[in-house]
């Protein structure tokens, strides 16, 4: 019954890090869908004859889990997934937001690059794939590529959406208080654009995160992606399913413990132009 | 935003000038690209394998087209999104209905769902492959699988949503629980199933393409994952251009103005609707 709950632990443990007692309760019962769902799953294993390479025990996968975490597998692939997404998220928001704030001031620039980046967004960076692997062959430079591809579109597309929705007034006031181009972004843009911005952030993590995993089966250089790929070569269906638990757990907890958080704090602090 | 002052002040020529600058003002990053990309390609001569002219991204197009493996490609992978987006939607807004006018039930479910909407789509390929094989069943399962948990959140969202004022309105007019849900809690919560199925296709057709790559035998994705084995960059490009150009049909003159038009007709909820695609 604690088979599948314990890869998703990760998700229980932060309400009882706070020590309250109802909240402890609440996370239990957030496990009871799960627990449901082994004995279901177990329930089919056990009654039909299925074969292993089809369907496995929660018992097997538990084992594989508990295997593939002693040896450092788990933790080796799952690392590799989180550095590259790290560094798209970073190198997205470092870039994205000053092109998005540059595109987003002017209007002509807005106007311009509005369907530009809604075709870039169209085509799924999963599709350019095949010409990344072509130029920068089977790397981890060709994942990050695609990641950050499929990131940074809607973190731009978002930023500018949100400094079009700032009143000029705002802007206005602060130039004719002597404010420099600088101190209008910091001032104005970045607190005006932020729900929005964290809003692409999140889309984009969204689309990053599939389109890292989708990456990661083709280029097979490590990463969760290459962990359920590679497992399917040999069919070791219960490596493929801790995999697709842990790339579960991972998101959620990018998610609603990172991302989340983040979204709510700066709509409640800066929130009044959100629609 | 249209009227600049500098254009106002000048005739009647000069403002139909300044007009038609702004409705060319979007093809103009398109145009750099092509010139920047032509200009590049005229300078450094790189290999085609790496980067094709333009002309022959072109000639990849027409060749594909004539013989009739273009529409072949592209009916494949509609046909796929299609079925899977049928299925997908049709049970997300069943289940959603079910799970948003009773609340135990959501919230017994919300655990679950959270959890299948982060693995939903390509992560279930390598499991898939053994249980449906490679091919259309696939594809179409992981399509469902996308669509189903954004429509069905954004449906039990807008069920919840409609105010309980209007149903006790319709109840106390003499209404049952059916005429409830056809005439307060379906238009109320229409707008927000729309929007779930307009942000559920968007993920649907990336999930396709991402399903074509390995798991099936023909399709867009497929098209190009098997011209890079043979280094072709002109088909690759041209199969990128065709996907992306195909989403955004598929958004900007399909859903949409569907969306729209609910949203003006039924959208007493005022649903947020962003510009954002």
């Amino acid at each position: 019954m604690s088979t599948l709950s314990a890869p998703v632990a990760p998700f229980g443990q932060a309400g009882s890090g706070l020590a309250l007692a109802w909240r402890g309760l609440r996370d239990l019962r957030i496990l009871l869908p799960f627990a449901l769902l082994v004995v279901i799953w177990w329930a089919i294993k056990a009654g039909s004859d299925i074969s292993d390479s089809l369907l496995v025990s929660p018992l097997q996968a538990w084992q594989a889990f508990v295997h593939l975490t002693r040896h450092g597998v788990l933790a080796e692939y799952a690392s590799t997934s989180l550095t590259v997404i790290g560094i798209a998220t970073c190198i997205s928001m470092l870039v994205g937001v000053p092109i998005g704030f540059a595109v987003g001031t002017n209007r002509y620039a807005a106007r311009a690059l509005e369907g530009f980046l809604r075709f870039l967004q169209s085509v799924s960076g999963i599709a350019w794939l095949p010409l990344a692997i072509i130029w920068f062959g089977f790397s981890h430079l060709t994942t990050l590529v695609i990641v950050i591809y499929s990131l940074i579109v809607p973190v731009i597309f978002n930023t500018m959406v949100g400094v079009r929705a700032i009143p000029e007034n705002y802007s206005l006031a602060l130039r004719s208080l002597g404010a420099g181009r600088l101190r209008l972004a910091t001032d104005v843009y970045l607190p005006g654009a932020l729900p929005s911005i964290v809003v692409g952030l999140r889309l984009g993590m969204g689309y990053g995160w599939r389109a890292l995993i989708a990456a990661e089966m083709l280029v097979r250089q490590g990463g969760l992606g290459d962990l359920i790929f590679g497992a399917r070569t040999f069919g070791q269906i219960d490596r493929i399913i801790v995999g697709m638990i842990a790339i579960g757990a991972l998101y959620i907890i990018i998610d609603r413990l990172i991302v989340q958080p983040i979204e709510n704090i700066t709509v409640a602090r800066w929130g009044l132009l959100r629609k | 935003m249209s009227t600049d002052a500098t254009v106002a002040t000048v005739g009647a020529a000069h403002r139909r000038t300044g007009e038609m600058f702004r409705r060319l003002l979007p093809a103009l990053p398109f145009a750099l690209v092509l010139i920047i990309w032509t200009g590049s390609w005229a300078i450094f001569h790189p290999n085609k394998a790496t980067l094709p002219p333009v002309t022959d991204v072109i000639a990849a197009v027409w060749t594909r087209a004539a013989d009739g493996e273009l529409l072949r490609h592209i009916l494949a992978s509609l046909w796929r999104l299609f079925l899977g987006a049928t299925v997908g939607v049709s049970t997300g807004i069943l289940c959603g209905f079910v799970a948003g006018l009773y609340r135990g039930v959501s919230e017994f479910l919300n655990p679950l769902v959270v959890f299948f909407n982060a693995i939903s789509g390509i992560v279930w390929l390598p499991l898939m492959i053994g249980w449906l094989g490679i091919g259309t069943a696939l594809a179409v399962f992981l399509i469902w699988n996308t669509v189903f948990f954004i429509v069905f959140q954004n449906t039990v969202l807008g069920v919840q949503l409609v105010p309980e004022v209007y149903e006790q309105g319709v109840q106390s007019l003499g209404g049952n629980r059916l005429e409830t849900i056809r005439s307060v809690i379906l238009p109320g919560a229409l707008p927000y199933i729309l929007t779930g199925i307009r942000s559920g296709l968007g993920f649907g057709w990336r999930a396709l393409i991402a399903a074509e790559l390995v798991g099936t035998p023909d399709g867009l994705g497929q098209m190009i994952f098997a011209a890079a084995d043979y280094h072709r960059s002109d088909i690759i490009i041209a199969g990128c251009l065709i996907i992306g150009t195909i989403a955004i049909f598929m958004d900007r003159w399909l859903l949409l103005p569907i969306e729209r038009r609910t949203v003006e007709r039924w959208g007493l909820l005022a649903v947020a609707t962003e510009e954002n695609p």
